[in-house]
């Protein structure tokens, strides 16, 4: 099981950012490196990649505000 | 990367999918490439080009000087001889100061030298209000553009039709305009994400032609026709005349030129009823369009007056609640409707 | 670098070209226009803006120009069209609104398009400037060889597009030439009275490209200072500006008093043809028995031409509808 977070680097700031969107549902198969969600921060949109491959566990929805170092779901081994 | 990695859609904003659509034709065709400002480092001030810098290299994704008449002429120079320019116009407000070399030399050029030249010159734009950009930031301009022969437009309403209409832009040997709303264009700072907006993509290339508009859903009693944004609305709308028992289809026009006015007089003549939205000027624009092609092949079809929900004859307002008044939204889509149907 | 006499004779000849052209469609212009003066009417309907004097600026360059060149011409065309080598019955046929016009009667005198040797027009001052620096952009892009030459007049370069498009033409080094015609008038107005700093000096200052100043009206001059600017631009060194001056012996269009010029500054112009034509045979480049037969062939080219124009079916009317598109 990998957790999915909020990469520490992902933005200069220690703001508060939020999540705009999953690109997969819950339960769906992903790739390692790929792209799985959207993150606004501020006036930029930064992308969130798949850090395993595995089935997708949402457990953040969009809308909600997000930190650096949160967990916003899992990968499951298949 | 071959086949699909998921067994499952992806959902992509329409930003992403536009972007997918046109680094998918560079990749195959080295005469592509992209002029704007802001378009190489930053990637775009509404990120169509995030990326592509990195990928493409300098040659290819260049940014320019705030030269709008410039660049757009350089571009369709480059077009007649034999390259594929795209141009960024961040914000159409913009099309003032290099609207000579739109709708003079770009739409004309093929006409005036008797088909010698053509101009396959692609133009991303961004368009529409609502998050208090005021009047120079937030128009629409589709009729104003839409109004000179010679040029194509396309209006994606969600992401599957913004990438199968930037393939088809980018395979056209004409000037096409591909326009997006800016608050479905899925950018977090301009709003949340409009669920309607983000649709499932496919990775593999698909065009979609020009001329074609597109049912989302269908009904019988009152038609609303939108295009962009207002289809959004329009859903919404559909959605509460249904819990009070009428039945509401909903027409995207998708191509404001080529418009598809069999699809607008075929739903009008099974349902009797119209109202057409739009975030454009009302005087002049793409809803009085949409009315004439019922007037013109058989007004007969209509129940009640048709109805148009478009924005009032003014300059956008910047204070927030004159912008709201002003705004098409589903409530008055909602009242248009049940005008029709004499409620 | 001088021009060889084959070089010379050839200015000449497409010079005089342009000419008898323009006199032939000078004559023809009034028809249908006397003594009420309607612009749409008679067979050459619309506006006119005829080349008298300024021939010389036209061959000048065209003469170090080959088939991967491209050239831009403005609203005063036809001695540009006729030294890129225009095809000329086409070309008639055009400014009569034929079906066997270039662009099949669609564009019509100030739309003169031969894409065959890459000459296009553009009927709004300056605008032709942008396309000329995108193929000047394409052929670099492609790596192909090229260069592309702009068109424009004195009242031109103060236009916002030729400042937006010398700037990036500099930045980015295209192949690129702007020749600005200064015939002394941007309709009525004068440089004097326009202009704060002349193009051509520009070019350092604004641009920090190569700029030229060419005095005197005269084609050999013109086709020395020409063969600077082409040169550095096959060499990849960047665009220049080469500003020229010449002279409109005639008003900004047919029909044109030009009431603000003074009979005086008009009797003192110097029509370089036969200025020209005089040099050619006092420095023994061509022999009188060649010259008459030159000019002899010219003649019979331009009848031809003009035959071919108002010969020529119009087209149907309702192929006004076609040709928006590819």
């Amino acid at each position: 099981m990998t957790d999915i977070v909020v990469p520490a680097d992902l933005w200069d700031t220690d703001d508060e950012g939020v999540l705009f969107l999953w690109v997969y549902t819950d339960g769906a198969i992903v790739e390692q490196g790929r792209l799985i969600a959207e993150l606004t921060v501020e006036k930029a949109q930064l992308e969130l990649n798949a850090p395993a491959s595995g089935r997708l566990r949402i457990l953040v929805q969009p809308e909600t505000i997000i930190k650096k170092g949160q967990v916003l779901g899992k990968i499951e081994p298949v | 990367m071959a086949g699909p990695v998921t067994d499952q859609g992806r959902s992509l904003t329409m930003a992403r999918a536009g972007r997918e659509a046109v680094m998918a034709e560079m990749r195959k065709n080295p005469n592509i490439f992209v002029i704007g400002e802001d378009i190489a480092k930053l990637g775009g001030v509404f990120g169509t080009t995030v990326g592509m810098a990195d990928e493409f290299g300098a040659k290819r994704i260049i940014d320019t000087p705030i030269s709008e008449t410039g660049f757009i002429g350089i571009a369709t120079g480059a077009a007649m001889a034999g390259m594929r320019p795209i141009v960024e116009i961040a914000f159409v407000d913009f099309i003032g100061v290099c609207f000579n070399a739109i709708f003079n030399f770009a739409a004309k050029t093929h006409y005036m030298s008797g088909g010698q030249f053509k101009m396959p010159l692609t133009m991303m734009i961004g368009y529409g209000g609502g998050y208090n950009d005021a009047a120079q930031h937030s128009q629409c301009l589709i009729a104003t553009l839409a109004h000179v022969p010679g040029i194509r437009i396309a209006t994606p309403a969600d992401s599957y039709d913004a990438k199968g209409l930037m393939h088809t832009c980018l395979r056209d040997d004409n000037l096409t305009i591909w326009m997006v709303h800016k608050r479905i264009w899925g950018l977090g700072w301009l709003g949340t994400a409009l669920k309607t907006a983000i649709a499932t993509v496919p990775e593999e290339e698909y065009s979609i032609p020009f001329g074609q508009a597109r049912i989302w859903k269908e009904g019988k009693d009152v038609t609303l026709v939108g295009y962009g944004i207002t289809v959004h609305a329009s859903l919404q709308a559909a959605e509460k005349l249904a819990a009070e028992g009428i039945s509401a289809e909903v027409l995207d026009l998708r191509t404001i030129v080529p418009l598809d006015r069999e699809a607008i007089f075929k739903s009008v003549s099974k349902t009797g009823r119209l109202v057409v939205a739009d975030e454009d000027y009302m005087n002049c624009g793409v809803t009085a369009e949409v009315l004439a092609v019922v007037a013109e092949r058989g007004p007969q079809v209509l129940k009640a007056p048709a109805v148009r929900v478009a924005y009032p004859d003014v300059p956008v307002p910047f204070s927030r609640p004159m912008e709201d008044f002003c705004l098409p939204d589903a409530d008055k889509i909602v009242a248009a409707a049940k005008r029709t149907l004499g409620k | 670098m001088k021009p060889t006499p084959q070089q010379r004779i050839w200015m000449y000849e497409k010079m005089l070209t342009s000419r008898k052209l323009d006199e032939q469609v000078f004559e023809a212009y009034w028809e249908g226009k006397k003594p009420v003066f309607n612009m749409g009417k008679g067979p050459l309907p619309g506006e006119m803006h005829q080349s008298f004097g300024q021939e010389p600026t036209a061959v000048g360059v065209c003469a170090h120009l080959g088939a991967d060149d491209a050239v831009g011409a403005g609203h005063r065309p036809h001695h540009v069209a006729i030294a890129r080598g225009v095809n000329l019955k086409r070309m008639a046929a055009e400014l009569f609104g034929k079906k066997t016009g270039l662009s099949g009667g669609r564009g019509g005198h100030m739309h003169i398009y031969d894409a065959s040797v890459n000459f296009f027009c553009s009927g709004i001052i300056a605008e032709g400037m942008g396309p000329g620096a995108g193929i000047a952009l394409a052929r670099k892009m492609q790596g192909k060889p090229g260069i592309a030459v702009s068109y424009n007049g004195d009242g031109a370069a103060n236009q916002g597009a030729f400042h937006e498009v010398m700037n990036m033409a500099s930045l980015w080094k295209l192949p690129f030439i702007a020749v600005i015609e200064d015939n002394g008038y941007a309709v009525s107005v004068t440089p004097k009275d326009s202009t704060a700093v002349p193009s051509w000096k520009r070019a350092s200052g604004a641009y920090d490209c190569y700029g030229e100043f060419v005095a005197g009206n005269d084609p050999d001059r013109i086709f020395e200072a020409a063969a600077r600017c082409v040169e550095r631009a096959r060499k990849g060194e960047g665009p220049s500006i080469l500003e020229i001056q010449t002279e409109r012996l005639h008003g900004h269009f047919i029909g044109d008093v030009a009431g603000y010029r003074s009979k005086d500054e008009v009797a003192a112009q110097v029509d370089p043809i036969p200025a020209y034509r005089k040099r050619l045979l006092d420095e023994k480049v061509i022999t009188e028995a060649d010259m008459t037969a030159l000019e002899a062939r010219v003649k019979a080219e331009v009848d031809d031409a003009m035959k071919f124009g108002r010969e020529s079916d119009y087209p149907a009317p309702n192929e006004a509808l076609e040709k928006v598109y590819a």
